[in-house]
């Protein structure tokens, strides 16, 4: 029950499919790092979850603590507690981050109840002083002419103020230089906990230095094709994905 | 490329404003007289010895040029100098159009071999089609695009022989009601091409049209037709030059283009008018599902150039694009820009035009895009850069953009900018001259442009640019 | 129409005559049309302005009424409020100000206390962007405005505002905005422009202009908000003199069509011009905005920003005009157009135009049209936001940078509260 299920799940776009026959079950307290080369499906399935209506889910479900979810509106999918730090982080003009992340936390509250102002800037503001972010950028446009590790950050900014039940990152590491990348896994890391569940989905098995594993899956062609310890992610950093593609091209391999 | 194979292309090339100032005594066996009334028409019609329907497409647009008043209220004043009275609506020497160069009359082969038109179609043409006045001097195209179905003929010839596959469209792409232009040359078209291009036959090499001015006063009133049928594809190049006159030159085009089902037509012009020219050409495109058309054009050269190439794009994903360079020196008012009519979903259209105003001159960009339905997933783009060389050029910019529908975007941006004058000094500290300096400088400004046209067109057109820079400074 | 007169008491010759030139120019200039250039694209005007009429004295309990809502603001330099062009009420400027002689008067104090000022001043600029013949109506008929004069040295901290109110079924109102800042003075105005009722068809036919001399700096706000059955007119005009600093910032929501004329001469060098513009347009209105930004002097710089919503079958025309003169080197000058259709049947025209006659500028433009991104509205959607408050805070935040230009922290509260009311109706 306590868990992400992703069952037998297939997708396409424009009849072209990507995900197919995808199973993955993240238990709370477990962080999961889903790893795989370019273009078999990573960030689609990142998406789906999110309940983007861009992919056409031909069969399968996802749960999120026994409840469905698919079919959900992106914000009914949010507000069970999936959050989904994106790639490439969306230019919001003229909406500031104070604002922006306020909207968010009050449309969890139920109607009638208003976000207590001075309690919501101080955990705002202890959670900017974690990822060293600079105050001021409480009221700059939200991504807007930000760095991609100012970028990064703010998504792992909003990820702590909104306190979800199961996060997905997608490719947060992409675009971050060293220092960077500590600061986003201290945050990761301090919200690892047995309520929560992890789905860290990247190229690289960089950031899995900072952010430990339980499961590593290796993802091609729509589908996880292994899965082992942390240290599968090394294994595959020392042989390539050429190695990924070599093993497991062929269908008759599960 | 070696630099030897540029040099000889430069020195091949056909339209120079010196190479172009030249022409020979009249000679005329058909000449409809000065002025233009219904009897003009007639005599134009009976010459070429035309349909009765023609003629009365001809009747039919003389009484709308009649009636249209000058579009003053908003294009330049300077229309009202033309004197309609004093033109010369038909000359020609009474020939068929010769299908090699040995049996064109002397003086009119000597013209284009003086523009260097034999030679191209030598070297990289697929057809050639050379206009002296009103009517095709010289006409042939490759034997195996006979063979293949492709036709390449002139106006008369094509309505005369081939009406089925041409009647159908001309005249509907722009109709003679479009314009005061557009009546009058639908009033007293002669020559042009009419092209026919076979489902899909897809051309390698570019069909070319040379259009020549010759006698003084005189009106020229091309008018093409293309037709690329479903997965056809052309190239067609136009070129055009004329003497310096004392009084001055009206040429007035029509120009239809009909991109059926993935056909892909892209149509050149290199204009090098003589700056007497009133140059006043109406152009549009038809594109079907899928289709594609592009308009890349150059307009050196004339008094007042006043042309908006336009794409009507009526299927599913067509596109339309219009790349444009005008040149604007003392006296000279280039009018120009482009139209582009969305009229159904997914279709993209891009509009670049590049402007560069000399001395006096004056450039001006005029476009439309139209998305007036409730469209899905169109796009335009229009980018206008002009450049200002002198501290008394000029340049205006008048967009007309009109949005509706879901998921549509629209994009216009314009600038205006002049050579700095550090740029200058940094060229000239590496032992440039300072008009050197300048005209690279130009050159860099249009060389994304450039790169549109065909290599022996772009070689030329920056030499060209080189020598309209000259004097511009000092 | 009638017969010109005198409207007001005493008028002076001068005035006759202007008024006289005005009915004049209301009956011989033609009836615009969509052929003529500066009315492109515009839908006509279906109803005739002959219909309508100055009104009557409202009565007291509308002035009252009128009273209690002009409230924009808590602190403020100065107010008028007029009611169907009639003064309900006038506030005084304070001692110190008119120590330092600043002059605040309505049109009729001007008359009686001060005609030379408004003989230099008064109804001197027309428009050039095509309702020539409507400022000849203006001219005719005005009688309700404010004439501010600030002289040398002299800087206004708190607005000064003038509420133009109608109440009257086929009422037709002049109102009148005069601004004269001397050299190193500093003022701030609002204009409020507004309906007591929702449902009288009025007409509004405004004019303002402002003189910026030499160092001058004037901020002019202007609050349309007129119910959706008045046509508005709002003629306005700006001469900047040398290093000026002039700011105009409209905000357009009410009417069923505005047509909105607004042209700067740039006269000296050194100035510095900015024109904002904020249009919500909803159900079938028609918001007309035709900018005219003419640089006269080098050195100079402009910038337009005219951004507009577009819900419903709304339309929208935008076309502006940068003209820069020959010898007016080293102008930057800059026009921007944004247009956000919220519903495919929305009409978004835009036409922005240069003239550029000298080589060593500055100039662009740009004119952009779509819709909110798919993108963007996931991404707030994946925060847990509901649809509804996505939309409000995407189309709220694409206004942001205008709002961000107003001085007042409570004018942009209220500002904010009265678009976020409009699009909590619309987006749903």
């Amino acid at each position: 029950m306590h868990s992400l299920e992703i069952k037998n799940l297939n997708v396409s776009i424009e009849d072209q499919p990507i995900l197919k026959d995808f199973n993955l079950t993240i238990p709370k307290g477990e962080v999961h790092a889903l790893m795989g080369p370019n273009g078999t499906g990573k960030s689609t399935l990142a998406k789906v979850i999110a309940g983007h209506e861009d992919y056409e889910v031909t069969s399968g479900s996802i749960e999120l603590d026994g409840q469905s979810i698919l079919g959900n509106e992106p914000d009914e999918i949010s507000q069970a507690g999936l959050f989904l730090a994106f790639q490439y982080p969306l230019e919001i003009p003229g909406v500031s981050i104070a604002n922006f992340i306020r909207a968010a936390k009050q449309s969890r509250l139920e109607e009638g109840n208003t976000l207590d102002a001075v309690a919501y800037y101080k955990e705002l503001y202890e959670k900017m002083d974690a990822l060293k972010i600079d105050r001021k950028f409480t009221s700059r446009s939200l991504n807007e002419g930000f760095s991609g590790g100012e970028k990064k950050r703010c998504e792992v900014l909003q990820m702590s103020m909104l306190e979800p039940k199961y996060c997905i990152m997608d490719e947060t590491d992409s675009g971050l230089d060293i220092d960077a990348l500590k600061i986003v896994s201290e945050g990761v890391n301090l919200m690892r906990g047995p309520d929560r569940g992890f789905l860290i989905i990247t190229h690289y098995q960089r950031l899995l230095d900072y952010i430990i594993p339980d499961v590593v899956h290796v993802m091609f062609d729509g589908r996880i094709v292994h899965s082992g310890n942390a240290q599968l992610a090394h294994e595959l950093e020392a042989k390539g994905y050429d190695w990924v593609k070599e093993t497991f091209a062929s269908p008759t391999v599960q | 490329m070696s630099d030897s194979t540029l040099n000889e292309q430069e020195e091949s090339i056909l339209v120079d404003n010196e190479k172009g100032n030249f022409s020979f005594p009249e000679d005329y066996q058909f000449d409809a007289g000065t002025g233009l009334s219904k009897e003009t028409i007639a005599y134009i019609s009976s010459v070429k010895n035309e349909a009765e329907w023609v003629k009365e497409f001809r009747l039919k647009a003389l009484e709308l040029f009649e009636k249209k008043p000058m579009p003053t209220h908003w294009a330049s004043s300077d229309l009202e100098n033309i004197v309609f009275d004093n033109i010369r609506y038909y000359l020609s020497k009474g020939q068929k159009p010769s299908r090699t160069w040995e049996e064109v009359p002397d003086d009119v082969k000597e013209t284009f071999e003086r523009l260097g038109i034999p030679e191209q179609e030598r070297k990289f043409l697929a057809g050639v089609e050379a206009q002296f006045d009103s009517e095709a001097a010289y006409s042939r195209m490759k034997e195996d695009l006979e063979k293949e179905g492709v036709i390449f003929v002139g106006s008369s010839e094509g309505l005369e022989k081939y009406p089925e596959i041409f009647k159908p469209y001309f005249g509907k792409v722009i109709p003679s009601a479009d314009n005061k232009f557009s009546a009058l040359n639908s009033a007293v078209f002669s020559g042009g091409s009419f092209i026919y291009v076979p489902k899909g036959v897809k051309l390698k090499q570019p069909l070319q049209a040379y259009f020549r001015i010759n006698a003084e006063n005189f009106g020229q009133f091309e008018r093409t037709l293309i037709i690329a049928d479903e997965g056809a594809e052309l190239t067609y190049m136009e070129g055009c030059t004329a003497p310096k006159f004392e009084t001055a030159t009206l040429h007035s085009a029509v120009v239809e283009l009909v991109a059926l089902k993935n056909a892909k037509i892209q149509y050149i012009t290199v204009q090098n008018w003589s700056n007497n020219v009133f140059n006043l050409v109406t152009k549009r495109a038809h594109a079907e599902e899928n289709a594609e058309v592009k308009w890349i054009d150059c307009n050196i050269g004339s008094r007042l150039t006043m042309k908006y190439p336009g794409v009507v794009l009526k299927g599913r994903k067509a596109r339309g694009e219009v790349l444009s360079i005008a040149l604007a020196n003392d006296g000279q008012h280039q009018d120009t820009g482009a139209k582009m009519v969305h009229l159904a979903d997914e279709t993209t259209s891009n509009i670049i035009s590049k402007s560069i105003s000399i001395g006096e001159g004056r450039s001006t960009y005029r476009g439309q895009v139209h998305m007036p339905k409730h469209l899905k997933s169109c796009k335009n783009n229009t980018e206008c850069d002009a450049l200002l060389i002198n501290s008394n050029s000029r340049t205006d910019t008048y967009p007309a953009i009109t949005t509706r529908g879901d998921a549509n975007t629209v994009q216009h941006e314009a600038s205006v900018s002049k050579v700095s004058a550090e740029q200058i000094f940094y060229m000239m500290q590496r032992g440039l001259s300072e008009g050197e300096a300048m005209s690279l400088a130009v050159n860099g400004f249009v060389n994304d442009l450039l790169k549109a046209f065909p290599m022996e067109y772009s070689v030329e057109l920056k030499r060209l640019i080189d020598m309209e820079m000259e004097g511009s400074v000092g | 129409m009638n017969n010109t007169q005198a409207i007001l008491k005493s008028e002076p010759k001068w005035l006759e005559e202007l008024r006289n030139q005005g009915t004049q120019d209301y009956k011989t200039l033609p009836v615009p049309t969509a052929k003529d250039e500066n009315w492109r694209f515009a839908s006509l005007f279906s109803t005739e302005a002959a219909e309508f009429k100055p009104s009557s004295e409202p009565s007291s309990q509308s002035k009252d009424l009128c009273l209690k809502q002009s409230q924009l603001l808590d602190q403020s330099s100065a107010e008028s409020i007029y009611l169907d062009d009639h003064l309900i009420k006038k506030t005084s400027l304070s001692d110190d100000l008119k120590a330092k002689g600043v002059l605040y008067l309505s049109i009729q104090e001007a008359i009686d206390e001060h005609p030379d000022l408004l003989k230099k001043y008064f109804l001197k600029q027309s428009t050039e962007l095509g309702s020539e013949k409507y400022f000849g109506l203006h001219a005719s008929h005005v009688k309700a405005g404010s004439i501010l004069y600030v002289p040398k040295g002299v800087e206004i901290e708190d607005s000064i505002i003038n509420y133009y109110w109608t109440d009257t079924e086929k009422g037709l109102i002049c109102p009148h905005t005069l601004i004269i800042a001397e050299a190193h003075s500093k003022i701030s105005t609002i204009d409020v422009f507004n309906s007591l009722s929702d449902s009288n068809q009025a007409m509004s036919i405004s004019v303002s202009n402002i003189y910026a001399h030499e160092t001058a700096h004037v901020f002019r706000k202007v609050i349309q908000n007129f119910n959706t059955k008045t046509v508005s007119f709002q003629l306005d005009t700006t001469i900047a003199e040398k290093d000026t600093s002039v700011k105009n910032l409209a905000l357009n929501l009410g009417s069923a069509k505005a047509r909105f004329e607004n042209q700067v001469k740039i006269n000296g060098s050194g100035a510095h011009v900015k024109m904002y513009s904020l249009t919500v347009a909803e159900d079938q209105q028609e918001f007309d905005q035709r900018t005219f930004q003419t640089h006269n002097a080098p050195n100079s710089v402009s910038d337009l920003l005219y951004k507009n919503a577009l819900f419903d079958t709304s339309r929208t025309i935008f076309s502006g005009l940068i003209q820069v003169a020959e010898g007016a080197q080293q102008t930057d000058a800059y026009q921007t157009n944004r247009n956000l259709l919220l519903d495919p049947r929305a009409d978004a025209n835009s036409l922005p135009g240069l003239e550029i006659l000298a080589n060593d500028v500055k100039c662009s433009h740009g004119a952009t049209t779509g819709n909110i991104d798919p993108e963007e509205l996931f991404y707030l959607l994946s925060r847990g936001i509901s649809h509804r408050v996505a939309m409000q805070l995407i189309v709220l935040g694409f206004f942001e940078e205008i709002i961000d230009e107003l001085d007042s922290e409570s004018l942009i509260n209220t500002i904010r509260t009265l678009l976020e009311t409009k699009f909590s109706a619309k987006l749903s």
